[in-house]
């Protein structure tokens, strides 16, 4: 029998932004998902940060908007969660490779630990929260491509 | 003056507890007697603190360093916090040799006291997890050994069964080390090590390093001043290099490579040695996979191979490759701010390994891994080469 992981939308979850990711929160309002770009080197990069880190540069950084189309690169099962999620165990946490070149590590939700696999097709699910913006998390992507 | 031109001419070490029943300057207050009775040094020759910043209890103290000089008396001309979490003990050896060497200071009182059991005081919140992995219940280190643990097998293949058996050698190490936690001197078996509860699979129980509380020392000088004290018993280290954010300019990265690759070339560069001389091993160990790892990255085999590096070799304190002889710290317990694995390479270098003693001390090879960064593997890397006078 397949077995069942917690989709974690229980979970009541206050972030503390810092200042330089806000425009990745504030897209999220829209569903938008974008990582930050660095000009000069044509590359992503994720997470955020106050400069590129290509170039150590504040004024190299951009933001685009991304698919978060992407395929699992590693992932673990939480059998013991953190405090704020005790209780929800079983649940996912994987590491994903985006189609632009940036890892991205998010709850991975809608499927059994069976079907998980490294190198499975994954889209974006965006979870409500309380403050309006929403959180990035992964379901398997099972549109032809 | 070089690195080597400096000695290791005394250590001192709690044994390792649950959780202290003494205050952490207390312990302090534990090694620096013990080293001073050791040695026979007067406490006004000591001039020069050096502290692990890996500390839980003095976490929230931007002081720390200067609060314990205080509380013990000691009057210094270098006074150091070294914060490269895990790798900060073999980082001591280093720093306080180059204070020596400097001239800062000439007689150095290495310091490992913790009690983050009984008292911890770590923050991480002003980092990247408050916003990309607490909020996906991404459990710290757990959770992030999991992910590269699962990296690894997707890349190679991982018979667990494998790390089991250096689960297994360390415990065994331990049950022969007094120093070691009791609770943790109970014998396993590589099905116990299977069987353990999953805690972020594929990360087991048994994988897992366990906190605990208590103290080490160390005492440095250089050997010209170790000489003229009539110190007979010094510990040389005569390669060291560390590596902080490896590959951090970089996006997409080998999460199965670490800084060790070039730490290990650097070190044992300095010390004049292949990979093949190294006659014991002392890996920090915070998840067992952890060790394998480090086996690719330092030569002893080649990437993807360490599985069956770990099939064909003895790392028992008699075997070919004697590795973390007091338990590691997955079985002593971590406590002490990480130092248990470089004062275990001292006291088997000194031919003081009792029961456990390995039987070529030509040299040992201790590393330091510290701090989780975001989907890689760690954030500091670390390895000193240590041989006796």
């Amino acid at each position: 029998m397949a077995k069942a992981l917690n989709d974690t939308f229980g979970i009541k979850r206050a972030i503390k932004h810092f200042d330089f990711s806000e425009p990745y929160w504030e897209c999220t309002r829209q569903k938008k998902l974008v990582i930050q770009y660095c000009k000069t080197t044509g590359k992503y990069q994720h997470f955020p940060r106050p400069v590129s880190i290509f170039t150590g540069k504040r004024r190299d950084i951009e933001w685009r908007e991304v698919s978060g189309k992407g395929v699992v690169f590693s992932y673990t099962i939480a059998h013991r969660g953190t405090p704020l999620f005790r209780g929800t165990e079983p649940y996912a946490v994987a590491n994903v490779t985006l189609d632009v070149g940036v890892n991205f590590i998010a709850n991975l939700i809608n499927c059994t630990v069976e079907e998980i696999k490294v190198g499975m097709k994954v889209k974006p699910h965006w979870h409500p929260l309380e403050d309006g913006t929403h959180l990035l998390m992964f379901q398997p992507d099972k549109d032809p491509a | 003056m070089a690195l080597r031109d400096n000695a290791i001419v005394a250590y001192a070490e709690t044994k390792v507890m649950e959780k202290s029943d003494r205050d952490v300057f207390v312990l302090a207050g534990e090694m620096l007697e013990a080293l001073l009775d050791e040695t026979g040094t007067d406490k006004n020759e000591i001039d020069g603190l050096v502290m692990a910043g890996l500390t839980g209890t003095g976490a929230a103290n931007p002081f720390w360093a200067q609060t314990t000089a205080d509380v013990l008396g000691l009057e210094v001309g270098f006074c150091e916090q070294v914060h490269t979490g895990g790798c900060s003990a073999a980082g001591c050896v280093a720093r306080a040799a180059a204070a020596i060497d400097y001239g800062m200071c000439e007689v150095a009182f290495l310091l490992f006291a913790d009690t983050h059991v009984l008292e911890d005081r770590t923050d991480h919140s002003h980092s990247y997890r408050r916003e990309w992995t607490d909020p996906y219940g991404l459990m710290g280190p757990p959770g992030a050994f999991g992910l590269l643990s699962r990296a690894y097998e997707a890349k190679y293949g991982l018979d667990y069964r494998m790390l089991g058996k250096l689960a297994v050698t360390q415990r065994n190490h331990a049950l022969m080390n007094e120093n070691a936690c009791e609770k943790l001197r109970v014998p396993i078996t590589i099905d116990d090590y299977m069987n353990s509860r999953m805690i972020a699979d594929p990360i087991r129980l048994l994988d897992c390093v366990m906190r605990a509380d208590g103290a080490a020392g160390l005492m440095m000088m250089s050997r010209k001043r170790a000489r003229e004290k009539g110190l007979t018993k010094c510990i040389i280290p005569i390669g060291y290099a560390e590596r902080t954010n490896f590959k951090g300019g970089e996006n997409l990265v080998d999460v199965t490579k670490s800084g060790h690759e070039i730490c290990g070339r650097k070190a044992l560069g300095a010390a004049g040695l292949g990979i093949n001389d190294i006659a014991s091993f002392h890996p920090y160990d915070d998840f067992i996979i952890a060790i394998m790892l480090q086996l690719e990255a330092f030569g002893f085999c080649r990437p993807g191979e360490g599985v069956r590096f770990i099939r064909d070799h003895d790392f028992s304190y008699s075997g070919d490759l004697p590795l973390n002889t007091g338990g590691g710290q997955i079985s002593a317990g971590q406590a002490a701010c990480s130092s248990h694995n470089l004062v275990e390479a001292v006291r088997q270098l000194r031919g003081e390994g009792g029961k456990r003693q390995v039987m070529d001390t030509r040299n040992a090879l201790v590393t330091g891994i510290g701090w989780i960064n975001y989907g890689r593997n760690w954030g500091s890397s670390a390895a000193l080469v240590l041989v006796p006078e």
